[in-house]
């Protein structure tokens, strides 16, 4: 008498019929060492499952924690340029619609023209910052702990500027055009401490 | 499972979301030890497996948002860890251990009266066969998920179970009348 394989011992703990299950079974019914084989295989999974933990040998969640935030940092430096892109239009087409509709600027016209021109130039510098520290690609380089955690500070703080951005673009004209060149002023002199940071840091360490 | 892993799993989740970094270490530590006994069981070093631990979390930390409470916290983090796990043996292409052993020594372990703890059994067999016998016996993976997420047909699954139980009972010593 041919005893049942393992494929079919193992088919007889899945649920659903297989085909051949039947005859299968009327088998293992009528055979005691094919059941004392189905018993070792059942006490194998028990074994398997009381097997003891292992634990890790070392602590991941530091290095894993920093990579998330640095990768959540990348993101918002990124939406933070898409946003500055997208509010350099909206100023330049501020600056543009009241000389159709209205001929020679205005006293007023022309302070506020001045204000959108240095928030221009603000936007543009930033821009140019972070493409210069994109180009250095700060994530493939390794800092020291101290400067890690100063350069995270800066993106934190770059990253709070954004969204002030974001909500003083949805004030009146004047108050906002004052307010967005003082945010974006600040998010240059953070960009380029930021810059510093890393490529003073890389051409110390000749990196 | 996370019931007893992880106190008020909900307001925990719900924090994590925002991104609070307390709740995400809460997570990590909740389902660090399983996730990286899984990770170890089917890698082949601790090094992989504690690669693979950062892996998961990582992806946690980034999907959090988009984990939906349709099944529990552990199965959601113990598919992403098994993922990540089986895309790590592939990447390793490790030569099938079991495989070399047999063609080094022949039939000297049919003959012999070897016996291993099942430990040393289950870490001899090769990447491959180990993580199907502990997806699919001790984590409760279907042969169907098993296949998805290797790539390969359910009926590869089943083969590499039979082939590997078939070994272990050969390795620990309990074949059919001793």
């Amino acid at each position: 008498m041919s005893h049942l394989s393992m494929d079919t011992l193992l088919s007889l703990r899945e649920p659903g019929v297989e085909p051949g299950t039947a005859t299968a079974r009327e088998h293992l019914s009528q055979c005691p060492q094919c059941q004392a084989e189905v018993d070792r295989l059942h006490q194998r999974v028990a074994r398997l499952k009381a097997l003891p933990p292992l634990r890790p040998g070392r602590d991941r969640w530091p290095q894993t924690v920093a990579r998330y935030r640095a990768e959540r940092s990348r993101r918002r430096i990124r939406m933070g340029g898409m946003m500055s892109l997208a509010a350099a239009a909206s100023v330049a087409l501020a600056m543009t619609i009241p000389s159709w509709n209205r001929g020679p600027a205005a006293p007023s016209d022309a302070a506020s023209a001045l204000t959108s021109t240095e928030i221009s130039r603000a936007m543009e510098r930033s821009q140019a910052l972070e493409d210069a520290l994109s180009a250095f690609n700060p994530d493939a380089r390794v800092l020291d702990g101290r400067t890690a955690g100063m350069a995270q500070e800066l993106e934190d703080r770059i990253a709070r500027v954004d969204r002030d951005l974001e909500a003083t673009e949805l004030l009146q004209q004047q108050a906002r055009d004052l307010d967005l060149l003082k945010l974006w002023r600040e998010r240059v002199g953070l960009l380029d401490a930021l810059v510093d940071i890393h490529v003073t840091r890389a051409s110390n360490a000749g990196l | 499972m996370e019931s007893f892993l992880l106190a008020n799993a909900e307001s925990v989740v719900a924090r994590a979301r925002t991104g609070d970094p307390e709740a995400l270490g809460a997570l990590y530590r909740a389902f660090e030890v399983p996730v990286y006994n899984l990770a170890r069981r089917i890698c082949r070093t601790t090094e992989d497996a504690e690669d693979v631990l950062q892996e998961t979390f990582f992806e946690v930390c980034r999907s959090i948002g988009r984990y939906r409470e349709e099944g529990s916290l552990w199965g959601w983090v113990r598919t992403i860890a098994a993922s990540k796990a089986l895309m790590r043996i592939r990447r390793n292409k490790y030569r099938d251990t079991d495989e070399l052993n047999d063609q080094v020594t022949g039939k000297r372990h049919e003959d012999s009266h070897l016996r291993m703890d099942l430990e040393a059994a289950l870490e001899r067999l090769s990447e491959t066969s180990r993580a199907v016998v502990w997806l699919h016996d001790v984590e409760g993976y279907t042969h169907e998920e098993i296949g998805s997420m290797m790539g390969k047909t359910p009926s590869f699954s089943k083969s590499q179970l039979a082939r590997a139980h078939a070994r272990l009972r050969q390795w620990l010593g309990e074949e059919m009348g001793s």
